[in-house]
């Protein structure tokens, strides 16, 4: 398979110098190399006020001696020597650990699993897109506040002292828009790795729930079965339930989950896995981001805790293998536990049919207690629903309860699922929450 | 370059350095480089920029063909943007007390353990340091001819202590950030404050929401003061029509002892010697006795909607300058902690925060205290957990009924557009008459 070239044989040296003379130093060397390219335009109001170009390089050097890891970066690559001995000296202070290598060379296809030879830095194309978000928004009588449109690609290499030389290209498309009516807000957006964005929808979504919004009413304070957006799922998931089935949590005493491993955690109809492969994921990916082959992580299934997430560094400390769930977010630039694309199945059902409260979005969830998981949020773009009909908007209430029971009995999903960052979600119906109102 | 009215070039490069002690095992003691620029150039409409690395300055006619270039990006904008004057001149950055690259980073890494240690009292199961310094060093020039260059270090850590009894897991967190210099020295004391807060709240009940006084202490305060009317006066917004402050510039929505500040030139965590457009920094009063007063601004922000004037635009590096805060605070009244029980009577103390999140185009506000105390006949009770406050910017003002005297500072980091920016936030205590106070408590 064909995708765009971009010139990335200017890494080439850099890398290779660092993997000879890091070689010397240390036992291993790992370099991790990303080029890229974006174009974007905001919208302030019906107008596109800016548009920026940016072109940025980013090189981490990870360097193994005596069990000790060091890591540095460098946006630079002219400067790899000196990056390099940052890296050493990192690892020097390091509490050495146990520590197995890093991996070897595996026959894996080549072939981009995020990348569309179509996307182009092309101007024109943003402008489309604007132009696209407001047709969209005009179909309700708001105000649009701002947008955005954006396409961006980039080629990343993970390369190391034992062989492993993964390259692979990249793209990433997006829009978003807010309007208002009156003090109603909306916001929706849209992002994909190839050129199936529907700009119309997203800005009729965004203005649809501005206008349908307003004038809503208060809600009595009580106990409501709510129908959580993938949005607002999303959210909930990333703040608390994400971070708590990471192995180095689990082992560090930070993760409420540690100890249920081969229980039910959650509704027995759910099911909860990083799938690095599947086709609609913005992050899917052969390699994760220390050169481990990627592979479906079955985390919950059946309500049933299966799997924690390792990179090699937790994996080699606590006698446990490498899960491939490294991403690059950690200090200095080095790998850190993450998800590539996160999927939850569960029995989908009608989970409109009955009275409901439908939470588009939540604000504050990332003030959520990360450990117990207990939090209380305020609502946006809330509608009480009936008979499968939003029947009225709610003007203000708060939800309080725990992600982690939250979950444990729930009244289904729906049928369509949305990706939101590094998510793949359906809607879901959550039974007798804490609402507060007047 | 007839068509270029304006540009600019902001170019930052410097240092981190990151230390991170998990369980008393040294994860990563290293330090990183970086080194971007933003080209911005004001066309005959919008903007065009342009993010380079690793930026030197090109010479002679290449210099105007690389602004050329980001006029060309410029080309799809349709809006008339327009930039007012603005005061101009830099401020010297506050010497410090002790610069940290005189302190090697063994020792920095040794001091940071101590801290570690001390946050392992009985009971923590899990406890974790941070050390974070960061180097700048900012070149700015613009085509009216201003430019300047100054260095600046921010630097700081955060220590989080875990404990868990029977299945209940509770956390208590401090940190301190600072631009004065080295800020670990003797600092124990605040791991063994957050381990002793870890434990304490294993025994806290969950806060049971409902609408009642609320009395926020200074940290919890100033957060209120940046998410409930801070970023709704951000001049970006407001020009986008997405506040509720929108055409409020004189109306009251506040009692009359409410004044909101916000302040780079203060020599606290969101200090700026000059912004990020290189206008001159200085005091900005948003409420003033209750009144709306001022909106915060970038010179394009106050062009388009006025009543104020440009300092607070501000930009991570390699990011696009936008309307930031910097240092937020509510001013001092004259009212005691213990005046302030006695008026509550009955409601709930809440301490610290977790953080927060607005939405000012609606108006509606949310933040999270890290704890609280239930407050009974103007005493102080039992403790309390996981206690969140929502509000309406328009309304919630005017229950601010009394504020202390006793303002502090506390830092921490501020979002928005993808951009994370140092701030600090401050308040005395103030009591709120009539919150709405949300917690997963049922009894």
């Amino acid at each position: 398979m064909s995708c765009f070239v971009l010139r990335w044989w200017v890494a080439v040296e850099p890398i290779e110098s660092v993997l000879k003379e890091g070689s010397k130093i240390a036992d291993e060397v790992e370099v991790f190399f990303v080029k890229g390219e974006s174009l974007s335009a905001s919208l302030r109001k019906r107008e596109i006020s800016e548009a920026a170009i940016s072109r940025s390089t980013g090189m981490a050097i990870r360097t193994i001696r005596d069990g000790k890891i060091g890591v540095s970066s460098t946006n630079d690559p002219e400067r790899w020597q000196e990056c390099l001995s940052a890296a050493i000296a990192s690892g020097e202070l390091a509490t050495p650990q146990e520590w197995g290598g890093l991996p070897g060379p595996v026959d894996l296809d080549p072939s981009p699993l995020a990348c569309d030879p179509e996307i182009t830095m092309d101007p024109a194309l943003l402008e489309r897109f604007c132009e696209e978000l407001l047709e969209g928004a005009s179909r309700y009588p708001v105000e649009v506040t701002s947008g955005s449109a954006h396409v961006s690609r980039q080629f990343s290499t993970v390369a190391n002292s034992s062989g492993v030389l993964y390259s692979s290209p990249k793209t990433s498309v997006g829009v978003s828009l807010d309007c208002i009516s009156g003090q109603s807000t909306g916001y929706e957006f849209d992002s994909s790795y190839r050129l199936d964005i529907d700009p119309v929808g997203v800005g009729e979504e965004a203005a649809r729930l501005a206008h349908t919004s307003a004038g809503g009413d208060d809600i009595r304070s009580g106990r409501y079965d709510v129908v959580l957006s993938q949005i607002a799922l999303s959210q909930f998931l990333g703040a608390v339930f994400v971070p708590a089935l990471s192995g180095r949590n689990v082992h560090a005493g930070r993760s409420r989950l540690a100890e249920s491993m081969g229980e039910v955690v959650i509704d027995s109809s759910l099911s909860l896995y990083d799938d690095p492969f599947d086709g609609r994921g913005l992050s899917s990916t052969r390699w994760d981001a220390e050169g481990s082959p990627a592979r479906r992580l079955d985390f919950i299934k059946n309500g049933v805790l299966m799997a924690f997430a390792y990179d090699l560094k937790t994996a080699y400390r606590y006698g446990k293998s490498s899960t491939g769930s490294a991403v690059r977010s950690g200090s200095g630039g080095g790998p850190a536990i993450g998800v590539h694309n996160l999927v939850l199945d569960g029995k989908e059902s009608g989970i409109m049919d009955e009275p409901a409260l439908y939470v588009h979005d939540v604000v504050g969830a990332h003030t959520a207690n990360p450990l117990s998981g207990d939090f209380s949020v305020e609502l946006s773009n809330a509608y009480l629903v009936e008979g499968g009909e939003f029947v009225r908007p709610v003007r203000k209430a708060m939800m309080s309860g725990n992600i982690f029971t939250m979950l444990k009995e729930t009244g289904g999903v729906g049928s369509k699922k949305r990706v939101t960052g590094r998510m793949i979600l359906p809607k879901i119906r959550l039974l007798r929450q804490n609402i507060i109102g007047v | 370059m007839d068509r270029i009215r304006y540009y600019d070039i902001r170019h930052v490069a410097g240092e981190v350095t990151h230390i991170d002690i998990d369980n008393s095992v040294i994860e990563s003691a290293g330090t990183s480089f970086f080194d971007q620029a933003v080209v911005r150039v004001l066309g005959p409409r919008g903007w065009g920029i342009m993010t380079v690395d690793n930026y030197q300055r090109p010479r002679g006619d290449r210099f105007s063909d690389m602004i050329n270039s980001v006029l060309g990006v410029a080309s799809i904008t349709g809006e008339e943007v327009e930039v007012a004057d603005a005061n101009r001149g830099v401020l010297d950055v506050p010497a410090m007390r002790e610069d940290p690259r005189d302190v090697s980073i063994e020792e920095k890494t040794s001091i940071l353990a101590g801290i570690e240690k001390s946050a392992r009292l009985g009971g923590i199961s899990s406890s974790r340091a941070n050390y974070s310094e960061r180097h700048d060093t900012v070149t700015f020039e613009d085509s009216s001819g201003n430019e300047h260059t100054y260095s600046i270090c921010r630097c700081g850590f955060g220590i989080m202590a875990v404990a868990s009894r029977n299945g209940v897991v509770q956390m208590g967190y401090e940190r301190l950030h600072s631009i004065s210099g080295l800020p670990i020295r003797h600092k124990q004391d605040i791991g063994a404050a957050a381990a002793r807060r870890a434990i304490e709240l294993l025994d806290a009940k969950a806060a049971k929401g409902g609408i009642m006084n609320a009395i926020l202490d200074q940290e919890l305060a100033g957060v209120f003061a940046h998410e409930a009317v801070g970023h709704a006066s951000e001049g970006d917004l407001v020009k986008e029509g997405n506040s509720v402050l929108s055409g409020k510039i004189g109306e009251k929505i506040g009692n009359n002892i409410l004044t909101i500040v916000d302040d780079p030139s203060l020599p606290e965590f969101g200090f700026e010697p000059v912004d990020a457009e290189g206008s001159a920094v200085g005091r900005t009063e948003i409420i003033r006795r209750g009144r709306v007063n001022t909106y915060l601004h970038s010179r394009e922000t106050l062009a388009a909607i006025g009543h104020g004037a440009a300092g607070n635009a501000r930009a991570m590096p390699g990011e696009p300058p936008l309307v930031r805060m910097s240092n937020t605070y509510i001013e001092n009244g004259d009212s005691s902690l213990e005046e302030m029980l006695e008026t509550c009577r009955d409601g709930i103390l809440l301490k610290g925060s977790r953080g927060g999140q607005v939405d000012p185009g609606r108006g509606v506000f949310q933040f999270n205290a890290e704890y609280g105390y239930l407050v009974e006949g103007g005493e102080v009770a039992g403790m309390v957990r996981d206690v969140s406050l929502t509000g309406e910017i328009l309304s919630t003002l005017h229950s601010i009924e009394l504020c202390g005297n006793d303002l502090l500072m506390h830092q921490g980091y501020c979002g928005k557009g993808g951009q994370s920016v140092p701030v600090s936030d401050g308040s005395p205590h103030v009591l709120l008459r009539s919150a709405v106070v949300g917690g997963s408590g049922t009894d």
